[in-house]
């Protein structure tokens, strides 16, 4: 990193110098052209005083002319021919503008080189210091998970536990790795999204599918925590989108409600969608713990876990929604999320462009 | 020290570390009540007491510093043990000048952990029975009068002042050899347990603020002495 700086650094410094230089030579042109024209200047005044010399120790005019060209002869007068004149002139003209032209040309290029190095430094600083604030909160993140399986290590080693205790210390300790897995997948993404390296596919999904697959998936945990998830999609909806984003998308979503209903005891959680002009619009609804509805443009940031007074996000990572976000734009759909305030439950809304027309 | 006759309150919203300490703590002996957010902290505070809280930094309704500057503020002493997923020692002195006595990042030792809470305990079993007879529960030097009990000084002008516990634990450390030289660490290792604080200047500034409530002429102080480059004298009477 540090090798880097210094090249561009490097690179800075050569252009400014570069810069200097041109202008240098700018002047410098300018000096020789107009001083290349005094001496000219000064070996007419040495012709013409020869000239006249001549003409007064009787050298005819015809054969003067022929000696001396460029002096014009008439009428016993003698001068520099002004055709000479004129054309010295413009050949001075021509120079300094040829100079100025292009001396100005590439003072110009090296100081757009200048600002894009500039910028690019600039660019650099921001990454880096956007990689230490995010570095800094994901191993804050993996701190928790990782105490609690200490906890649970350092339990079991040093007390005797029943069979029964062990157990319920290795499902513990089964859940916290669980966590940080689903931690580490979700920075890998948050990653990838926030670089926009990812290649989504745009082709027909079919809506209803796909949320009763992650439905399903979570059906167990739901009852655990007391929490019903009711499906109210319509079967004949086909979005255009990628159908492992729409996944990615749902479970986040679904994981986001499952989270905000757990500390209020349990309550339900509904997903229902319906046409919308040319797209589809799905509603993700639970009657959790809700947030404030001036948090609402928090709630998509990285790593904003908002602390809404009961406990809401347990095992959240704070990439959750984010991931959602990003995924969203990409496929060019659009997700808003909506509370009447804290403890009164949330309502996440998420459109896609409909796949065509459908029979 | 076994956990007989203790009570904590563990405030932690993992649930997975809110389990795990209750049952340690349990083990030990201990009668343990957890809570998963700060309001609700405070709320329990409202009605119950405990020897010890154990409290994380980050926590939802109110963080730990806040749950502990509230307690602090409405009259509560108990000693608090931070937990905290930050442990730089910028968020330390911030735990500590919350009111908290100690301060533990996570992920944690199971056994420090037991052993600082024993730790704390000890310091307050030793404040509390250095204060429990009526002799000892008041000092009294230069026209000032410290309730150890209470938590409350007034001073020589007449002015009633509230102590802070580490205040009154200083005072109460000085005032048990009054003539003799105390070192800085004594202090510290007696008030606040080992490895919390970064430096001795802590103390110092201890004794500064002790010096503002109780010398007439700060600058000159007749009670609370420096010897250079040790530690402090206290004296109950003016020096001759």
């Amino acid at each position: 990193m540090k090798t880097a700086r210094i090249f561009q650094l490097t690179a800075l410094l050569l252009v400014v110098v570069s810069v200097f230089q041109v202008g240098y030579w700018i002047v410098d042109q300018r000096e020789q052209a107009l001083s290349k024209v005094a001496a000219l200047e000064r070996q007419y005044d040495h012709e013409l005083a020869a000239g006249r010399a001549l003409l007064t120790a009787g050298i005819p005019e015809e054969r003067l002319h022929g000696l001396l060209p460029d002096l014009s002869v008439a009428g016993g007068q003698v001068q520099v021919d002004p055709r000479v004149t004129e054309a010295l002139a413009a050949e001075q003209h021509r120079r300094i503008n040829q100079y100025l032209w292009e001396g100005g040309f590439f003072l110009l290029a090296l100081c757009a080189c200048i600002a894009v190095i500039w910028m690019a430094l600039r660019a650099e600083a921001q990454v880096l210091k956007e990689q230490d604030s995010f570095l800094a909160l994901v191993s804050h993140q993996f701190k928790t998970p990782l105490a609690s399986l200490q906890l649970s290590l350092e339990t079991m080693n040093l007390r005797p536990l029943s069979p029964e205790q062990s157990r319920t210390l290795i499902e513990r300790m089964l859940a916290d790795l669980q966590r940080m897995e689903t931690l580490v997948s979700q920075i890998l993404d948050s990653v990838r999204l926030s670089r926009g390296r990812v290649d989504l596919k745009r082709e027909p999904v079919p809506l209803a599918a796909a949320v009763m697959r992650v439905v399903a998936s979570m059906r167990e945990r739901a009852a655990n925590g007391r929490i019903s998830i009711e499906t109210e999609v319509p079967a004949d909806l086909t979005i255009l989108a990628d159908p492992l984003a729409v996944d990615v998308v749902m479970r986040n979503l679904i994981e986001n409600a499952l989270a905000a209903v757990t500390p209020v005891g349990g309550g339900r959680i509904i997903v229902s969608s319906r046409r919308v002009g040319s797209g589809v619009e799905l509603t993700v609804r639970d009657s959790g713990v809700g947030f404030r509805p001036a948090d609402q443009a928090r709630l998509f940031e990285k790593f904003s876990r908002l602390n809404p007074g009961a406990g809401s996000s347990y095992y959240g990572t704070g990439l959750g929604l984010y991931i959602v976000k990003r995924l969203m734009q990409l496929v060019g759909g659009t997700v808003t999320a909506r509370s009447e305030g804290l403890g009164r439950g949330s309502e996440f809304v998420l459109t896609w462009p409909l796949a065509a027309e459908q029979s | 020290m076994s956990g007989g006759n203790y009570r904590v309150l563990v405030v932690e919203d993992d649930p997975h570390l809110s389990a795990g300490l209750q049952e340690n703590l349990r083990a030990e002996g201990f009668e343990v009540h957890t809570v998963g957010d700060g309001l609700k902290a405070v709320e329990w505070f409202a009605e119950r007491q405990c020897d010890l809280i154990v409290l994380d930094v980050m926590l939802p309704g109110l963080d730990g510093l806040g749950v502990c500057r509230t307690l602090r503020s409405r009259g509560t002493t108990t000693p608090v043990l931070f937990l905290t997923a930050r442990g730089d020692p910028a968020d330390r002195i911030r735990g500590l000048e919350a009111g908290g006595d100690d301060y533990l990042a996570k992920p944690f030792h199971l056994q420090e952990f037991l052993l600082r809470v024993r730790a704390i305990l000890r310091r307050w079993d030793w404040y509390k029975s250095s204060s429990a007879s009526a002799a000892s529960a008041v000092l009294r030097f230069g026209g000032n009068e410290v309730d150890f009990r209470a938590f409350r000084a007034r001073a020589f002008t007449g002015e009633v002042q509230e102590l802070t516990e580490k205040e009154a634990m200083i005072l109460k450390v000085l005032a048990e050899k009054p003539g003799e030289i105390v070192s800085r660490e004594d202090l510290l290792e007696r008030v606040w347990g080992y490895d919390v604080f970064p430096s001795t200047r802590t103390v110092d500034n201890f004794i500064l603020r002790l010096r503002k409530r109780f010398e007439r002429d700060p600058a000159q102080p007749r009670h609370f002495l420096t010897v250079w480059g040790v530690g402090y004298r206290f004296l109950i009477g003016e020096e001759p």
